[in-house]
């Protein structure tokens, strides 16, 4: 039973680290703009696909597809933007449907152009096993988690030091006072949103490398980062990842202990239970008191 | 007297062309089919068949003609309903598609409310055929799995077996019935559901690896769970002797997409690949499949193919009965009895096929070999034989 539990931690922990890295586009996007872009699981397939199509047409590995699906992901991202910045009125809940729209066309366009099969590396060398001691994964989990811990210290360094960063977390904090500073809102909206296709692009090559991609996996995508975000608090970084560690390995250890057809019960159930006791999310109320 | 005559023998020729005119008429079929959503890729497979199958009965049958209308019901099931009610509303005489149980009971119902016969191969829980659809027809059910996969059990002697599944109602289905058998026969049986929505199988392969230790782990499920099992399996590495799956499994395009992943795992298959066709019926399938789509033909394909081939002469022969608006087609349906791509096909008072048999295929060498049942074999079953 012990070996079974540690697998399991190990197991929530490499998930965690995947949820991490593709709930962090929308983490920021929601931070700055209090819009949940519920196309943000499209651009994570977007990206996925990508990969896709760089192993199976040039036959190099899905990391190679990394710069391509920077500039398309990023791109899409920052055309996303330009559409939602028309609303003019009650913004919050005219980009839930605008979003979601944008995410029904991103979905159809990818059926049309990469139909409806089943995707996933053919590496053999992402796919091998790697154990370290006791503990067993794939080798593309290892990795991606590697990458989704330098993404997550190289955003929160970009959020703390670079003018653009203090720049949309001023933009977060309070739009017309940082208008009033000289800061441009929508100009730092748009890179909040360029940065997020950059991180969705990283994750979408991620889910690739580790997972199994079809069209309409995005819907599924956008709940998992919506419920991650919400769980770690608005604008709160680490908390994107200490929460997206919560949900794996409360996922993993239901499936051990209990039953794995309770896996996604268990994560709306944390997700419940955290907003119950604290609202503003496990990193949320942490900033306001301070 | 000579004006007479001439007036009679014209009149006979204008009678006789109306009349031939009349009987030869071009009948509207609706596909009500997953174009799109979870089950799209299955979906399209499907589509392909039935629409080699219009190719090949509007080329064969020499007197009737069948026009396919496509809606898609987005793998949802109330969209599968107002599919079925949009082509009802076009005029369709009946309907063939459908995918997924859960989709198709809706579905179903509604063209049995509004007199139409509904055929498809989509849909294997056993509550399809149980609720007094007067008008549903399948060609394929959960029986027919089940057999194929406790015959090939009970060849290679399997004594304990880990049934992992999906919660679906198929799946669950499928395999509650082939744990309820193999406990029947001594054998030794856990059962670990899932979630659909499950991507990260470790920690069921771990406790099916530490726990219960058994010699074959049974799949029920789709594609993109056969890949996360095997994957899972293949990192973890448990001390089984096969690995054996159902549907969408044992097809040349899992071994074409998973090369690593497929080696020695088996699942339910109606033809081995290579493709090789003996008979007239599936050589015109093959050379019509080709001819549209420029690939070989799949076992959705086949599937579709044979579904509506069938609806297509019930329809043909009611139309010659004068029976298509009476609910002749669906009387015509109950007389079907003939040999096809999938073997004999009869239907029984509820609908369903009482001859389907699967049969069970292994990956060898990026072929799909057929293993059981003996007399259809085209090689040799591996066992114990592992995708790593």
């Amino acid at each position: 039973m012990t070996e079974l539990i540690l697998q399991a931690l190990y197991s929530g922990l490499l998930q965690g680290g995947s949820y991490a890295l593709i709930a962090l586009g929308l983490a920021l996007v929601f931070g700055t703009m209090k819009i949940i872009n519920l196309a943000h699981g499209e651009l994570v397939l977007l990206a996925a696909y990508i990969a896709y199509s760089v192993e199976s047409g040039l036959g190099l590995g899905p990391m190679f597809a990394i710069p391509i699906a920077l500039v398309i992901v990023s791109l899409t991202s920052v055309g996303v933007y330009y559409i939602v910045s028309r609303i003019k009125k009650d913004r919050e809940i005219n980009s839930l449907i605008l979003t979601y729209g944008i995410g029904v066309i991103l979905t159809n366009f990818i059926l049309l152009v990469w139909k409806a099969d089943i995707r996933s590396t053919s590496s053999s060398w992402l796919q091998e096993g790697f154990e370290i001691g006791p503990f067993f994964s794939m080798r593309s989990e290892v990795i991606f988690f590697g990458v989704s811990l330098v993404l997550m210290a190289a955003l929160w360094r970009w959020l703390a030091t670079s003018w653009y960063g203090r720049a949309v977390r001023a933009v977060s904090s309070n739009r017309d006072a940082a208008k009033l500073m000289g800061i441009d809102p929508g100009r730092t909206e748009m890179v909040s949103f360029l940065v997020a296709g950059i991180l969705a692009a990283f994750a979408g090559v991620a889910l690739f490398s580790y997972g199994v991609i079809q069209p309409a996996y995005g819907g599924a995508l956008t709940v998992k980062a919506f419920i991650i975000t919400v769980l770690a608090g608005i604008g709160s970084i680490p908390g994107v990842l200490i929460a997206a560690v919560l949900l794996g390995v409360a996922e993993a250890l239901t499936v051990t202990l209990a039953s794995s057809a309770l896996q996604e019960l268990s994560g709306m159930v944390l997700f419940l239970l955290v907003l119950f006791i604290m609202p503003n999310g496990l990193f949320g109320a942490v900033r306001r008191r301070g | 007297m000579k004006r007479t005559l001439t007036r009679i023998a014209m009149a006979t020729v204008v009678a006789s062309a109306w009349m031939s005119g009349a009987s030869a008429e071009e009948f509207l079929v609706g596909a009500e089919i997953p174009l799109t959503g979870n089950l799209a890729r299955v979906g399209a497979g499907m589509q392909e068949g039935i629409m080699v199958a219009a190719e090949v009965f509007n080329k064969t049958n020499g007197k009737h003609t069948v026009k396919i209308i496509t809606v898609d019901d987005e793998s949802a099931p109330a969209k599968a309903i107002a599919a079925v009610e949009k082509l009802a509303s076009q005029g369709v005489v009946a309907i063939t598609g459908g995918y997924g149980s859960n989709n198709i009971s809706p579905a179903s119902d509604t063209a049995n409310k509004l007199g139409l016969v509904y055929i498809t191969s989509g849909g294997v829980d056993d509550s399809l055929v149980s609720s007094g659809r007067k008008n549903f027809f399948r060609i394929n059910n959960t029986a027919g799995y089940e057999k194929a996969m406790l015959g090939m059990l009970a060849d290679v002697g399997a004594k304990s077996v880990s049934i992992v599944y999906s919660t679906k109602d198929a799946t669950t289905g499928l395999a509650k019935d082939v744990e309820k058998a193999l406990l029947a026969k001594g054998v030794k049986v856990t059962s670990h559901s899932f979630d659909p929505a499950i991507t990260d199988f470790k920690p069921i392969i771990n406790k099916i690896k530490l726990q219960d230790k058994s010699e074959v782990v049974a799949m029920v499920g789709y594609e993109n769970d056969y890949v996360g099992i095997i994957r899972a399996a293949r990192v973890l590495k448990p001390k089984i002797k096969a690995m054996v799956g159902v549907w969408s499994l044992a097809t040349p395009k899992m071994a074409a997409d998973f090369p690593d992943l497929m080696p020695n795992v088996f699942g339910t298959a109606l033809l081995a690949y290579p493709t090789e066709f003996k008979t007239a019926d599936g050589k015109a399938f093959s050379d019509a499949y080709k001819q549209l789509y420029k690939k070989e033909p799949d076992y959705l394909g086949q599937f579709g193919y044979v579904q509506s081939m069938l609806l297509f002469e019930a329809i043909a022969r009611a139309a010659d009965k004068g029976t298509v608006k009476k609910g002749g087609v669906a009387e015509e349906m109950r007389k079907t009895d003939r040999e096809t791509l999938i073997g004999r096909v009869q239907f029984a008072a509820n609908g369903d096929n009482q001859n389907f048999v699967h049969r069970m295929a292994q990956h060898q060498d990026k072929k799909v070999v057929i293993v059981w049942p003996k007399e259809n074999a085209t090689g040799k079953l591996v066992y114990p034989a592992l995708p790593w």
